[in-house]
């Protein structure tokens, strides 16, 4: 009793001692365990070669009377590109790209803001933004205002964020310009498999539209001490003739 | 080569490779060829979704021709040394550009010779570094 009072502790017998420490114990490791990682950061567009890249893309395959005008289009596309000749892209207009295409544009990187319940992504080009909410249920589709973006909740599995997003409109341009259906979803399992790399495998299947479900992987690299830089589409000077070709307007804007 | 591979890479995502995506595809300018203008600028675009430069190219004969100069956007540009105060209406310049291929006053510029001497490119894997 009196080395009680000394340590002003209740006594407590030894072995509750060794079982409370060993609890503790395991609590702490399953968190340092279970803790996710960050991917907070600035993250520019790259290739992975050598072990450790990801597999190349999986054909996209499209359903009889979507595969056919996609293939025309296609073809159109490359007749005009061998004439020295553009067709008419979202990005032409200033549209954005939304998903999945937002994801990777050209060189321009993408900020990623993390948080325990949401993860942000600012893709620099455009200034599309897309908000990820950690841990919450998704909605009925009916509930999802179609739009650029869809709704994305995301959940931890490990070492990687799963990514579910629903709800992007048809009119958005699809991957590889691939048309879709509202019933589009697009899962991502997002991870960095280096201190420096990131990685988003994308899934995009459509009951309506493919075959079966595509596959791809963007690389990124990790850019430190970058600084965004402001991109506000205000002054596009390709058009579209009637001929549905971008042209350049020359003279300067609005002469 | 590593350096030709990691050039030829740069361009690949520039052009849009799969899977990511290009603003545009440059199908517009005639990547086989370059002209090099030197005259006047009369306006510098420092903007999105790009840049441009706006220069009277004098011709023979007193006669003046207006061109126009795509350039990367700032982003892009940025790492060639090019800044939004870069040029100024009045500056003398020689630019090196790939020109439109319908014949127009304009091109997609590869280098342009700053009055100060500095040599400036127009982004990753075009014009010097």
């Amino acid at each position: 009793m009196a080395g009680s009072l000394a340590t002003g502790r209740a006594e407590v017998p030894s072995s509750v001692h060794g079982k409370a420490a060993a609890l503790l114990l395991f609590v702490a490791m399953n968190v340092a365990a279970q803790a996710p990682p960050d991917f907070g950061g600035i993250w520019s567009p790259s290739r992975a070669t050598g072990p450790g890249a990801p597999a190349p893309a999986s054909p996209l395959l499209l359903k009889p009377g979507y595969k056919e005008p996609y293939d025309a289009r296609r073809t159109l596309e490359r007749e005009a590109s061998a004439r020295g000749e553009q067709l008419a892209a979202p990005g032409s207009l200033c549209a954005p790209y939304g998903m999945p295409t937002m994801m990777q544009v050209a060189v321009y990187p993408m900020e990623v803001i993390q948080t325990p319940k949401q993860v942000t992504i600012i893709a620099e080009a455009f200034s599309e933004v897309r908000r990820i909410y950690i841990g919450k249920a998704q909605i009925s589709l009916d509930d999802v205002s179609p739009g650029y973006y869809g709704r994305s909740v995301g959940r931890w599995e490990g070492d990687t964020l799963v990514v579910e997003t629903i709800g992007i409109n048809p009119s958005v341009r699809g991957y590889q310009g691939m048309p879709h259906s509202d019933q589009m979803r697009i899962t991502e399992r997002i991870r960095r498999p280096a201190p420096n790399t990131l990685h988003d495998q994308i899934t995009i299947a459509d009951p309506v539209v493919l075959e079966k479900p595509v596959t791809y992987t963007l690389v990124y690299a990790l850019v430190p001490n970058y600084e965004m830089v402001e991109f506000v589409c205000d002054n596009n000077r390709e058009y579209v003739d009637e001929k549905g070709v971008v042209r350049m307007r020359l003279g300067g804007a609005g002469k | 080569m590593r350096l030709k591979i990691l050039v030829v890479s740069t361009l690949a995502v520039l052009l849009g490779a799969i899977p990511g995506v290009a603003h545009h595809s440059f199908a517009m300018f005639d990547s086989s060829k370059q002209t090099t203008l030197t005259g006047t600028v009369t306006e510098f675009q420092w903007t999105n979704p790009h840049s441009y430069i706006e220069i009277d190219v004098p011709g023979e004969a007193g006669t003046v021709k207006h061109w126009s100069i795509e350039m990367g956007s700032p982003s892009i540009l940025q790492p060639s040394g090019w800044k939004h105060n870069t040029l100024k209406p009045g500056d003398k310049l020689t630019v090196i550009l790939n020109p439109l291929k319908n014949g127009d006053p304009g091109g997609l510029l590869f280098q342009a010779n700053l009055p100060d001497g500095r040599k400036l490119g127009n982004g990753p894997g075009r014009g010097p570094k």
